[in-house]
């Protein structure tokens, strides 16, 4: 399980949530381990037997209002109920003033309170992108991501079947490349990023050359941090009686971290070009998003042709019995 | 090599799915293999080619089979035809 604490959270995000520090900085020692945020209205009148204390604990105008609504020592016992779970920190949205009381709780019961200037949407809204980018099932795979028209497409194969070898004449086409032979991806909504695995540069291997620096090479409009994976191309060695798509009216799904994209396994032999099958298949994706499918087309134009010529002999048979 | 003509039994005629049911088979042989509809001829191993035959339901066609394995290879193209290629009627 992830998790970060709340100095490393208040040191890297003070400026991005406009945050500053209540309590003494002896409570930063706690962490953050869930991606979701509570609003603890709830916990705050008493009912405590479905409270998410593993959450973000944010305060609006509600729940403030609410406390400045009770007595002093109602206030006390509430939110010391509340604090005797071990939440990971309570943030106040718009500026607001918590009361003494809560402040003096939380030092005293070492939890963290936050106030931020932001308004309680606009802390849920960045907030909760931030802890779902973090919180992100993440791994590593051995591929080469590279980016062709705008399409994201990740190479796989076997070590030795050319992965280095097409991604750099894709970048030599103009193509941009992301990572080479190991990329860390990461699941985000519906959508599968790829980042390089490390940050030590555009590096990749050309048998025969060595290490090759893409980004020195050929410059910076060639390399690239961050893209969505699109589609997944397996390169395979070429073999007789394999059985290989002719048509593409079947599309094959591969699953990473629980997110389905579409690959092709594309028959890799000597000689063979391909760098710029990669391109079309690329192309082909963009004109399928644009809702024209090529093996539709042409076998939607066969099937008319089929009925036609059908509906022709039905015709020719039922004359000559006529005139017979 | 051998020559025989094979009536297109299934309704739906020979679309998409059974033109790469036959391109499958076919490559799976060495011999040569070419389809004849009406003065075109195809390439039985070429799945443009036979898709472009459009042959429909009750058309004939005319099978050309060219290699060592030719008689191998002929059962299974017969055998396709005469199961409809599958399809359910």
């Amino acid at each position: 399980m992830k998790e970060i604490t709340l100095k490393d959270f208040f040191d890297k995000n003070k400026n991005r949530f406009a945050l500053s520090l209540i309590t003494d900085e002896k409570t930063l020692n706690n962490s953050i381990t869930s991606p979701h945020i509570n609003r603890p209205g709830l916990a705050l009148a008493g009912f405590l037997s479905r409270f998410s204390a593993d959450r973000i604990q944010v305060l609006g105008e509600t729940e403030i209002r609410y406390l400045q609504s009770l007595k002093e020592d109602e206030v006390y016992e509430r939110v010391k109920s509340m604090f005797t779970y071990r939440i990971p920190c309570l943030i106040v949205t718009k500026g607001l003033t918590l009361p003494y009381i809560v402040e003096y709780l939380a030092n005293e019961m070492s939890i963290t309170v936050f106030s931020t200037r932001l308004s309680t949407v606009n802390l849920y809204q960045t907030l909760s992108k931030y802890l779902n980018t973090l919180f992100a099932p993440e791994m590593t795979i051995h591929a080469t991501l590279i980016e062709v028209y705008g399409i994201g497409i990740m190479l796989t194969g076997k070590s030795g079947i050319g992965k280095s070898e097409c991604a750099l004449d894709l970048v030599h086409r103009g193509h941009s490349l992301v990572s080479d032979d190991t990329v860390k991806i990461t699941a985000i909504d519906d959508n599968l990023l790829g980042y390089p695995a490390k940050d030590f540069g555009h590096f990749m291997e050309i048998r025969g050359v060595g290490l090759v620096n893409v980004e020195r090479m050929f410059g910076i409009q060639r390399v690239r941090q961050h893209l969505k994976i699109d589609m997944q191309i397996e390169l395979m060695p070429w073999r007789e009686n394999m059985d290989y798509e002719r048509i593409g009216l079947i599309n094959n799904f591969v699953e990473h971290l629980g997110i389905n994209i579409p690959i092709t396994y594309l028959p890799v032999s000597p000689g063979k070009n391909v760098s710029v099958i990669v391109e079309v298949a690329a192309m082909n994706f963009i004109l399928k998003n644009y809702g024209y499918d090529a093996a539709e087309d042409y076998t939607n134009k066969i099937q008319e042709e089929i009925k036609r010529k059908s509906l022709l002999r039905k015709i020719n048979i039922s004359q000559s019995h006529s005139n017979s | 090599m051998i020559e025989k003509t094979i009536e297109v039994v299934n309704k739906l005629g020979v679309h998409a799915r059974p033109s790469a049911m036959l391109v499958k088979t076919a490559t799976k042989f060495r011999s040569e293999f070419h389809i004849e509809k009406e003065g075109m001829k195809v390439n039985g191993k070429s799945i443009m080619g036979v898709m472009m035959l459009a042959a429909e339901c009750g058309s004939e066609l005319n099978i050309i089979i060219d290699g060592p394995d030719e008689e191998y290879l002929l059962k299974e193209i017969e055998k396709l035809f005469k199961e409809k290629f599958g399809e359910i009627e």
